[in-house]
Order: C-alpha cells, then sequence, then structure tokens
C-alpha cells in the first residue's frame, strides 16, 4: 500500500506541475484559427545560382525576414521548408496582397556614395530612424501583448501605421543624401564576419568582389576616402552599414576586391551584416507557390464547433466506460482526463501549434486512448471469470495486456515517424501530436490506471468482484 | 466455441472483394472522366480558391443574397469561366480558379466588389497552391504510406513471423482500398474531393488498423504457446473470441468522438471525420475477418512435399 501512496503523490505532483503549465503558457494557434496568411515561397534557381543550397537558403531567409520586420507585423514567423522553400506566417494579416508583392521580389543590394556636406544631416536622419525601429518593436511586443483588448489592439495599431508612414518618410530622406553608384549585389561574391584578430571580440565583415565589381569599388572608396563622407549600402532601398573609408586610401581607393567593414561589430552583428549583404548579393527571385489566408473569425468558428464536438465525444466515452466497466471504467476515467491535461501541457510545453486538424488528433487520441485501459479490464474480466483472486487478476490483466499495448503503438509510432519524416506543413503537425499523445497515453495507462486499481483493492470496502465484472456469478 | 470466424470466411472474404472491387470500378470511372482516381482537390492539383461573405454590419449591403448568375458573369468577363461556384450561406461564396497571381486575384476581388457589394476581412478566406507544391505534397503523402507499410512489416517481422506480418499488411492495404473505394464512389456520386488531410487520414487508419490486428495476432501466439496441442484454425477462432469484446469497445470509443466531430464539427473537418469513419471500421472488419482467417488459412494448408526428398530421389540414380 505504502508503494502506490508514493506513486500517487508522484502523479499528484505531475497534475499540478501540467496545471501550472498550462495557467502560465499560452496557447500557440495555428493561422487556421486564428486567422491570418501564410505563405509559402519557392527560391527560384537562375543561371548565376544553379543550385540551391543551405547557404544561399539562409541568406534568402534573412532577406525575407527583413522585409516582413518592414511590414510590422506581430509574431510573424519565417522557416525553412524542404530544400528550397520558406515559409511564412504572417499572422492578422487578412490581405495578402501586400505581403505577396513584398516578398517575392528579388532582393536588391547597392552602393551608393555620400553626397558631400550631409554629414551631420545624415547622422541626425539615421538616429531618427533608430529611435523609430525601436518604438516599432516595443509597438509590436505591445501589440502581441494585448491581443485579446480590441480597443486597445485599434490604437496601437494607429500608431504602428503612423511609425510606418514615418519610416518610410526617414528612409527617402536618407536615400536622398546618396548618388547611387553602378555597384549592385551582382558583383558581390561573398561577404563573411570574422574576428578582427584571433579571439578578440570585435568582429568585422570581409566583402569581395568580382574584377568588374573590384574596380568599381576602388573607384568609389577613393573617391570619398578621408572625406568623412561615407558609402552607403542599401537593401531593398534601406540603408544597412554606412562605412566611411581612411585617408591612406585616398591615393589608389581599396583595391583587391576585398574590404573590411570594421566598427564595433559584435560576432553577432557582424553575422547578420554579412547574411543581409549576401542575401542581397544573390540575385535569385522567389515565387509564392502557396497562400492560405484566412478570416479571424471564420477560425473562430470552426475552433468552437470542433471543441464543442470534441467535448460531447469525451463525454460519451467516459460514460460508456463507467457504464460497462464500471469500478475500473470509472479509474480508467480519472486516467483519461489525466491524459487530456498532460497531453495538453506537453503540447504547450513543446511549442507545438494547435491546428483544425491538431485538435482533431487530439480528440482522437482521447478515444484512443482508451484502447490500452479496455486491454487491460478485458484480461482482468478473464481472469476473474477463471477464479483467480481480485488482486492476482488485476496484476495478471496489466502483465498480460502491457505486449499488446506495446506493440499496437509501436506499428502507431512508425506511421507517425513516416509522417513526420516525410510529410509537410501541418500533416508534420499532426504526426507530432499524434506521437506525443501515444506516448503519454501508455504512460497513464500503465502507470496512472494501475495506481489507482490497486490503490482501490487495497481499500477492503471498494474489494469486490462485481464491481470489475458483473454478472460474476453466473459465469462461474 | 460458437464463433467462428474461420467456418465462413469464404464469406467474409468475397464481402471485402465486393466493396474493393466497387471500389475499383469508380477509381475506374473516374479515371477515365476525372483523368484521376479520386477527385483531387486543390492541395494537389494546385488552383485559387476565395470564399467570401459580405459585410453585413454595413448599411444596405445585405439587401438581397448573393446572386450567382451576377458572379458567373464577373467571372466570364476575366476569363475564368471554367472555374466552380458555390454558394455559401446566404451571403457567402466560394470560388475555385485556376491558380491565380495577386493581381488577377486584386482584379477578381474587386470587380466582385464592385458588383456585390463588400465584403467582410475577418471571414475571408483565400488559398493558393501552385501546381508544383500539390505534387509534391501528394508524392511526399504517397511515399509516407509506402514507407510505413515496409516499417510496419519490419516491426512486426520481428516481433512475430514474416507471415503474420504479411497478412496484417494484407490487413492494411485492404482498409486503404476500402477508404479510397468509398471516396471515389463518393467523387463521383457527390463529388467529394480529397485533400491533404485524406492522406493524413489514411495513415491514422493504417496505424489504428494493425493495432487491431496486433492485439488478435498477440493472442493467438499465446494460445499456441499455451495449447500446442490445438489446430491453428480453433487457435485462431479463440483469440479472436477473446479479443471481440476489446474490439469492439475500442472501436466504439474511437469512433464515437469521429461521429460528433461530423456531426457538429466545422466544415474543415468533416470529410477527414467521414473518411477515419470509414477507416477504422474497415479496419476493426479486416483485423477480425481477414487478417486472421488468412492466417488460419495460410498455416492450415497441405504441408508441402519437403525439399530434402526430392533432392535425394534425384541425386541417387
Amino acid at each position: 500500500m505504502g508503494k502506490y501512496r508514493g506513486w500517487l503523490i508522484a502523479i499528484l505532483v505531475l497534475l499540478m506541475a501540467a496545471t501550472w503549465v498550462i495557467v502560465r503558457t499560452p496557447a500557440r494557434l495555428g493561422l487556421d484559427l486564428r486567422g491570418g496568411a501564410q505563405l509559402t515561397l519557392q527560391v527560384q534557381t537562375t543561371d548565376k545560382v544553379p543550385q540551391i543550397t543551405p547557404q544561399v537558403l539562409a541568406a534568402v531567409q534573412g532577406v525575407v525576414q527583413r522585409r516582413i520586420d518592414g511590414l510590422g507585423v506581430a509574431e510573424a514567423v519565417v522557416q525553412t521548408a524542404g530544400d528550397d522553400k520558406l515559409l511564412v506566417q504572417l499572422p492578422g494579416v487578412t490581405d495578402p496582397q501586400q505581403a505577396e508583392r513584398i516578398l517575392k521580389g528579388t532582393a536588391q543590394l547597392l552602393f551608393a556614395v555620400q553626397k558631400p556636406g550631409t554629414e551631420t544631416q545624415l547622422q541626425i536622419e539615421r538616429q531618427l530612424q533608430s529611435q523609430l525601429l525601436l518604438e516599432q518593436a516595443q509597438l509590436l511586443a505591445e501589440q502581441a501583448q494585448k491581443a485579446n483588448d480590441p480597443e486597445a489592439l485599434k490604437e496601437i495599431e494607429a500608431k504602428l501605421e503612423k511609425n510606418r508612414e514615418s519610416l518610410e518618410k526617414s528612409q527617402k530622406a536618407i536615400a536622398s543624401l546618396f548618388t547611387p553608384s553602378d555597384l549592385t549585389g551582382a558583383m558581390l561574391t561573398e561577404a563573411f564576419a570574422s574576428p578582427v584578430a584571433p579571439a578578440s571580440p570585435n568582429w568585422s565583415v570581409i566583402v569581395r568582389f568580382d574584377s568588374q565589381g573590384a574596380e568599381l569599388f576602388a573607384q568609389l572608396t577613393k573617391e570619398i576616402a578621408g572625406t568623412g563622407r561615407s558609402l552607403g549600402i542599401f537593401l531593398d532601398d534601406r540603408l544597412i552599414s554606412a562605412p566611411t573609408v581612411a585617408v591612406e586610401y585616398a591615393e589608389t581607393g581599396i583595391v583587391g576586391g576585398s574590404a573590411e567593414i570594421s566598427g564595433g561589430f559584435t560576432a553577432q552583428t557582424a553575422n547578420d551584416l554579412a547574411i543581409q549583404l549576401q542575401g542581397g548579393a544573390l540575385p535569385v527571385p522567389l515565387e509564392v507557390v502557396e497562400n492560405r489566408t484566412v478570416g479571424a473569425s471564420l477560425g473562430q468558428d470552426s475552433i468552437r464547433d470542433s471543441l464543442y464536438a470534441g467535448l460531447a465525444g469525451l463525454v460519451l466515452v467516459l460514460v460508456f466506460m463507467v457504464a460497462y466497466y464500471r469500478l475500473p471504467g470509472l479509474i480508467a476515467d480519472i486516467a483519461l482526463l489525466l491524459y487530456a491535461i498532460f497531453t495538453y501541457a506537453a503540447f504547450l510545453l513543446f511549442g507545438v501549434t494547435l491546428t483544425l486538424p491538431g485538435i482533431a488528433g487530439f480528440i482522437l487520441s482521447i478515444g484512443m486512448a482508451v484502447d490500452a485501459n479496455v486491454l487491460i479490464f478485458e484480461r482482468t474480466r478473464e481472469e476473474l471469470r477463471a477464479g483467480k483472486t481480485l488482486y492476482r487478476s488485476v496484476e495478471a490483466g496489466f502483465d498480460r495486456a502491457f505486449a499488446s499495448i506495446l506493440d499496437s503503438n509501436v506499428t502507431t509510432l512508425i506511421a507517425c515517424a513516416a509522417l513526420f519524416a516525410l510529410g509537410t506543413g501541418f500533416v508534420r503537425g499532426f504526426a507530432v501530436t499524434l506521437a506525443i499523445g501515444i506516448g503519454i497515453s501508455m504512460f497513464t495507462a500503465l502507470t496512472c490506471s494501475r495506481t489507482f486499481l490497486f490503490y482501490a483493492i487495497s481499500i477492503p470496502s471498494l474489494r469486490r468482484p462485481h464491481w470489475f465484472c458483473p454478472k460474476l456469478e453466473s459465469v462461474r | 466455441m460458437s464463433f467462428s470466424v474461420n467456418r465462413q470466411r469464404s464469406l467474409w472474404w468475397g464481402l471485402s472483394l465486393v466493396v474493393i472491387l466497387s471500389g475499383l470500378v469508380a477509381m475506374a470511372i473516374s479515371w477515365v472522366s476525372l483523368g484521376s482516381p479520386l477527385r483531387l482537390g486543390l492541395d494537389f492539383i494546385g488552383g485559387t480558391r476565395l470564399q467570401f461573405e459580405l459585410a453585413c454590419s454595413a448599411t444596405h449591403n445585405c439587401s438581397q443574397p448573393i446572386d450567382i448568375d451576377v458572379v458567373r458573369q464577373v467571372l466570364n468577363q476575366q476569363g475564368l469561366g471554367n472555374s466552380s461556384l458555390q454558394i455559401v450561406g446566404e451571403y457567402g461564396v466560394s470560388i475555385r480558379t485556376v491558380p491565380l497571381s495577386v493581381d488577377q486575384r486584386t482584379r477578381l476581388s474587386d470587380a466582385l466588389r464592385q458588383k456585390i457589394g463588400d465584403f467582410d476581412p475577418q471571414k475571408t478566406q483565400i488559398e493558393t497552391v501552385g501546381p508544383t507544391l500539390g505534387k509534391e505534397i501528394l508524392r511526399s503523402g504517397l511515399l509516407a504510406l509506402l514507407v510505413s507499410f515496409i516499417g510496419i512489416t519490419i516491426y512486426l517481422t520481428l516481433r512475430f513471423q514474416f507471415d503474420y506480418a504479411c497478412f496484417a499488411l494484407v490487413a492494411l492495404v485492404h482498409d486503404v482500398l476500402v477508404t479510397t473505394g468509398i471516396f471515389a464512389i463518393l467523387a463521383l456520386v457527390a463529388g467529394v474531393e480529397i485533400d491533404s488531410l485524406f492522406i493524413v487520414a489514411l495513415l491514422t487508419i493504417i496505424g489504428f488498423s494493425v493495432n487491431d490486428t496486433v492485439v488478435i495476432y498477440d493472442r493467438v501466439r499465446e494460445t499456441l504457446k499455451l495449447n500446442p496441442e490445438l489446430g491453428i484454425q480453433e487457435v485462431v477462432d479463440q483469440a479472436v473470441v477473446q479479443t471481440l469484446g476489446r474490439s469492439i469497445n475500442t472501436t466504439l470509443t474511437t469512433l464515437l468522438p469521429l461521429i460528433t466531430i461530423l456531426l457538429f464539427g466545422g466544415d474543415t473537418l468533416r470529410y477527414f471525420a467521414l473518411a477515419l469513419l470509414i477507416g477504422f471500421t474497415t479496419g476493426a472488419y479486416s483485423s477480425i475477418f481477414i487478417a486472421s482467417t488468412l492466417l488460419a488459412w495460410w498455416r492450415d494448408r497441405p504441408p508441402p512435399r519437403p525439399a530434402t526428398n526430392t533432392l535425394e530421389t534425384t541425386s541417387t540414380p
């Protein structure tokens, strides 16, 4: 009996932990439930880039991420999918036209020379821009926080719109301070981050150009060396870096087609800039191959319907179990409720995005989780009918049913693995939720049901065989 | 032992054959008329689906339901005459076309807005799937199906024996054929399309069906060990009867939530639930009436003449 008390306490602790997780963690709803746009972009190959390597994909991902930041969408997600695709999720965006246009273009990297006499102006404008960007980040965080308050949300959105306009204006102002050159990203062959000296905390970005680019770069750097004016590097019309050129290059410019951009970079910021440059250097067009946009209220309708349906199904299952299996049925019901709580907590913990099919999978898994209990109880009944004592019967029920439970769950897990390995998008999500469900259902059947059942038969007043198997006497 | 699955096995096999054959016939018919055995949805062949609903809070916007002829007219003007159209509710319309670019789509929705009225962005749904992506989804789905077949066969061969695994596989293929067959019939009769959820459903069906088979096999193995003197037919009959209660109850508890989703759940999941419902029922049936009876039949064949004998007679002249 002491043994089961230990287990009971362990289960109780687990239940409290799961409840804590559920209360503390907000659910991640898929776009089909909360509304929004999901785009799949395919990176197209060109003569220059005949193959999409992981590096190319990472660089393009950087470009797309940047463009989305420019759109000002809270909680946007950019993920790689497969070898040549990017999955972009834009929650709350119900008109994907603008997003689609902005995302699918080819990244434009451009070098420009600062106009004489604009030094202070550029400084002011850049400061203003970084302030605006800071403000945007704050607003986006606020927007995510107040997702449930439509009044506040409207206000924030209005502010965001204003902020976006100011940013655009400041971008244009900055661009007007520069004269575009003929040097473009197509002539950039390489960009990577490197420490200034071995093991130094200061990093720099090394850029390399092809022969034509090297010539143009030497000309440009010669023009501005030592003047205090900077070389503007624009990606998609936005200034990403504005390095100055030291006076010692005034004679020849920076020759050899290789240059180092330094100045207070950390490993992180240097790498970011290198990826941006790389992305701009890749003239790869993007194509929108999939676009799914769901209005917010459509998602809410279906989540409500499916939740109600699921709950109704669950209640029927619970009633059936008690009606058919009596006391063990009641215990199985408790185990099933624990299963539902644990599984939901696990979804939140693993950051599973809840989609409509995912919820269906969850509901289904509740019905399937019964199976282990049914196997055990059927076995227990058989043993009781064969004339064994209650304790021995319950014990044998668990022992004998174990092989069946294991085999049947492993085969389902194999199907899950195949779905996960080969499926795409929400198909994978379904596989993950099903697999988590199977794992936890085995745990609750073999641990929770077992503990409760043995605990129950350790209480004399509950030790009545016909509560475990009705009509037992007549069978004997 | 009053119930014997083996006694009437030709009946069970015949029943399955009839269902599978009629499914195959339906697939053949739709192959000829549609170019594919099932009616493939947007997910697989690509295209654009737009769903709009009038914004009824705006004044005078919802004075009358959407007129399908007006929508048809707009589509014709845009050169999209062969698109399919469906009125959803009273104030909603669902349009399916070939894949549209952003500009084409904007032009279409603008034209519709002018003719019909403003739409509620909260209830708008736009889906565009490129044709290449659709093919990829279909291919990866079928591959997943194949891989899970192989994985399950290997696992069952390790846990049981190769012939057990083979018949479990036959039962799986049976379930997949019955489910797709019924959807082929539904495609002809009611125009039901399959989407990528259908592939998910098939894989879930496989997992569930093999569960059932494994439970019976487990019992067969155990009974054989305890009563080596029994014939295989009798062992299988006993195993089926002993696990019947569990089969029925588990199937029932799994079907209950599916039925509630089918009846009360959202539109998206309706055919998903139906596919699972058909598949799970078939899965339970095939485990009891197909996988086990085939096993009994196979193990009960008259033993072939031992190979070593024939070798001896030929090698000693």
